[in-house]
């Protein structure tokens, strides 16, 4: 039987501020912890958000923050383009598939990362690198799930399209396409998420070997915060933009997909 | 049985079930109500009022429409829901919490995927209380004469995904029976099962309960199911619920004969009763249709 | 059934799906043995065979596997460490709703920082060396074993626990007779994203801060312009991905074969 305290229990426990218990009782034990024990180097939340104020006034991270998500949206379309159609037509046809799927299997295990010594090689530690990785990274979530998505539309809409008399070219215009959207959708939250993380990958890595040079973007700012001015409360505000960023980009494309195909419940 | 013209008066208060041969009440439902919060809205009252004794060693099965918290019964006898309203009691002692004594039959058995049908057979012997004080033989031994009971030796090693419905049927019998509770909890237990297999199942339910043995040896049955033929063919008394929320209408003595086997199903009292009761439910179950 | 278009050949599956495959990986190479041919710049594209020779050396001074081998190794030890940390905490997550409360937001604003950002400030932390890598993989394998463990105790079903339950079987039993072999298929699903975001860290960590493994060795060719080498590890990180992830695949068929649906 429940009680009437047990209901005012449920309804503590329930609210919004018992989520905030950990993560402010941390915070007030780092601060404390560090101030007192630390070095002048220790990173303190207060020092943290007025590290972060002086970057977002000065313009520094936000600039940083375009720059790195211009060269993923770049990559991110060079992919898609790529991807997409790829993966739409392996999923319709068996024969492109059985021709293709090699070639994508076998290079897929092999991390973007691991590509980059290669892209520096060919491209220089220029954007151009940057841009060519995220694409790569980007590209085999985008066309697995295209694949996925051509390949598992309802056999039976297909029949009433031929029922109804529309030619090959038709169909996969107005079934397989719209059919595979939510799965297409899913593959661009994925290569999204991907992309994000390679581009910080590729800065960092490239950060690190050209020497700090202006290749610019968020993760060469935290290199040249670890490697040459020591800012480790710069560096943990570069990290939690990192966070912000990838959680926004999940989100923007998850209502995106929402008004697009309100139909796909994910 | 009761022709339709008798006052409905004799049976309405099952409080006091006075049928005629009166063996002591195992389970007691006494003014049972279970309603549940739904957010936004007023609460649902899954049943409401319910009070029926069912006696030792009888085979009683519940039937009404579809949501007529049958479910909701069973589960407070099982002591896996609380009632809001009354309580429920086994040998006059409350139940406030699932138990061995209890064992209950799910929908669709529920049986362990990654455990044989051995395994599966004396988990509750292994690891709950109904297996204490019973060596590793003794346990083994157990298990193997309650396979053989429900008629699936040579089966012992198989799992769940490997057999078919009827089969897992019996699996979950056997991992009831093991137990050896006072009484057998069942919800719908022959509902996914084709009907020449329900037919043969509802045989084998009556010979595991024990229906060629003398009465003191069987066991309390409560038994929901949908159909009413089902419930006509292996009942001692049938409670008829009215839809939702869900209270006892009326309790329906099934006097056919025992052992029952198909000859039964083709007396005409067998006809009778099964009209009897379906025009009992009908209006309810319209209103459930369609709503 | 898929709306594939095109004949099924005859032949039996196995043998002619490696066919084709050697096929199009035989024109995948003569497509590249002509552009290097025609870029001819054995820095820029070495030849399919310049690269198969370097691999082959690579192999025969074992220095391609001693390198496999330690990325390997601390791949192990991190998806362990993963482990140790992620189960339990799923596992108290997933059954209290109000531990869940309480842990999850703080959880949640961590996730979405990924390993790879954290190697600057681990970097720090912990200089060059074993110890980075191995922290960078064992947080990147940290979250989706995590949420993989939460989602998989949560899907287990209700009446499984129920059953139990009216057996009068006490409830620390039934979490470690029921809820976990109920939630070892999904489990093992999460391991297998897991060790593959590990695999990707390890050869970004070692990239930029370790003395030794495949990404390590990666990064020294490339500075040496020797670039069949390169291939040659890059090769070489791709196959191990594929073999991890086929152990843990072979993991869910001997473990959990009443999970398997059709691949």
């Amino acid at each position: 039987m429940t009680t009437v305290l047990d209901a005012r229990a449920e309804r503590w426990w329930s609210t919004a501020g018992v989520g905030l218990l950990l993560p402010v009782a941390l915070l007030i034990a780092w601060q404390a912890l560090g101030a007192s024990v630390g070095t002048p180097r220790t990173p303190l939340p207060v020092n943290i958000v007025k590290a972060a104020a002086v970057m977002i006034a000065s313009g520094d991270l936000p600039a940083a923050l375009l720059q790195s998500l211009g060269r993923v949206f770049g990559g991110f379309l060079l992919a898609a383009i790529l991807a997409i159609p790829l993966g739409l037509l392996m999923g319709y046809s068996r024969a492109a598939e059985r021709n293709l799927d090699p070639l994508v299997e076998t290079f897929r295990p092999i991390a973007a990362i691991a590509i980059l010594p290669l892209a520096i090689l060919w491209l220089g530690t220029g954007t151009s690198a940057a841009v060519a990785i995220v694409a790569y990274a980007a590209f085999f979530p985008l066309i697995v799930n295209a694949v996925a998505g051509a390949k598992h539309v309802n056999p039976t809409l297909l029949r009433a399209a031929a029922t109804m008399g529309l030619d090959r070219m038709t169909t996969i215009r107005t079934v397989v396409i719209p059919a595979a959207l939510p799965s297409i959708g899913v593959g661009l939250r994925i290569a999204m998420g991907v992309g994000w993380t390679a581009i910080v990958a590729a800065e960092l890595a490239v950060g690190a070997k050209a020497g700090g040079g202006g290749s610019g973007g968020i993760g060469q700012m935290m290199f040249v915060f670890y490697a040459y001015s020591i800012e480790l409360n710069r560096i943990i505000v570069c990290m939690l933009a990192v966070g912000l960023v990838a959680l926004l980009l999940d989100r923007l494309l998850r209502a995106m997909m929402k008004k697009l195909m309100p139909w796909a419940v994910q | 049985m009761s022709p339709p013209g008798r006052p409905k008066g004799e049976y309405r208060s099952a409080k006091h079930e006075g049928s005629p041969v009166t063996a002591p009440a195992k389970l007691r439902l006494d003014g049972v109500g279970k309603r549940y919060p739904v957010a936004g809205a007023p609460d649902t009252v899954a049943i409401d009022e319910f009070s029926l004794d069912v006696r030792q060693g009888e085979f009683l099965v519940i039937v009404g429409p579809s949501g007529c918290g049958k479910t909701t019964v069973l589960n407070v006898l099982a002591g896996l829901d609380t009632p809001t309203r009354g309580t429920v009691a086994i040998d006059d002692r409350l139940i406030t919490a699932p138990g061995p004594d209890r064992g209950v039959m799910f929908q669709d058995y529920a049986l362990f995927p990654w455990q044989t049908v051995r395994g599966n057979v004396e988990f509750g012997l292994r690891y709950g209380p109904a297996g204490a004080g019973l060596d590793r033989e003794a346990r083994e031994e157990r298990v193997r004469r309650t396979i053989e009971l429900v008629g699936l030796t040579g089966a012992e090693t198989k799992y769940p995904h490997q057999l078919s419905g009827g089969m897992r049927q019996r699996v979950a019998l056997a991992r009831l029976m093991a137990n050896e509770p006072e009484v057998l909890l069942m919800d719908e237990p022959l509902a996914a099962l084709d009907a020449q297999t329900r037919i043969i199942l509802q045989d084998e339910m009556l010979r595991i309960w024990g229906q060629d043995r003398p009465p003191a040896e069987r066991r309390t049955v409560v038994f929901i199911t949908h159909a009413i033929d089902e419930a006509v063919f292996l009942a001692d008394r049938v409670a008829v619920m009215t839809a939702h929320p869900g209270r006892l209408k009326v309790v329906v003595d099934i006097p056919l004969p025992r052992p029952r086997g198909d000859a039964t199903r083709a007396l005409p009292q067998f006809q009778a009763l099964t009209q009897q009761i379906w025009s009992l439910i009908r209006d309810e179950a319209y209103r459930a249709a369609v709503a | 059934m898929s709306p594939h278009v095109g004949g099924t050949r005859t032949l039996p599956g196995r043998s002619w799906g490696a066919l084709v495959y050697l096929r199009t990986m035989l024109v995948f190479a003569a497509v590249w043995a002509l552009v290097a041919q025609w870029t001819d710049n054995p820095i820029l594209l070495p030849s399919p065979l310049t690269v198969l020779d370097a691999a082959t050396d690579l192999a025969r001074d074992l220095e391609l596997f001693e390198q496999a081998g330690i990325s390997l190794g601390r791949m192990v030890v991190s998806i362990s460490i993963a482990c140790l940390l992620a189960v339990p905490l799923g596992l108290a997550m997933g059954l209290s709703r109000r531990f869940d409360r309480i842990v999850d937001p703080t959880l949640e604003v961590l996730r979405p920082i990924s390993g790879i950002a954290w190697i600057p400030l681990a970097l720090f932390i912990f200089g060059i060396g074993n110890a980075l890598p191995v922290f960078i993989m064992t947080y990147a394998a940290f979250f989706p074993i995590l949420v993989g463990t939460v989602a998989a105790v949560r899907s287990v079903d209700r009446r499984l626990v129920d059953v139990a339950r009216t057996m009068g079987i006490p409830q620390r039993t039934i979490v470690t007779r029921i809820v976990i072999p109920a939630a070892l298929p999904s489990l093992l699903v999460a391991l297998r994203l897991g060790v593959a975001l590990s695999w990707t860290a390890v050869v970004a960590a070692e990239l930029i801060g370790a003395p030794s493994g495949l990404g390590y060795a990666v990064e020294w060719y490339r500075e040496l312009l020797a670039t069949p080498q390169v291939m040659s590890f890059i090769a070489m990180i791709g196959v191990i991905g594929y073999l991890c992830d086929a152990t843990v695949r072979w993991l869910n068929r001997r473990f959990t074969p009443w999970a398997q649906s059709p691949r």
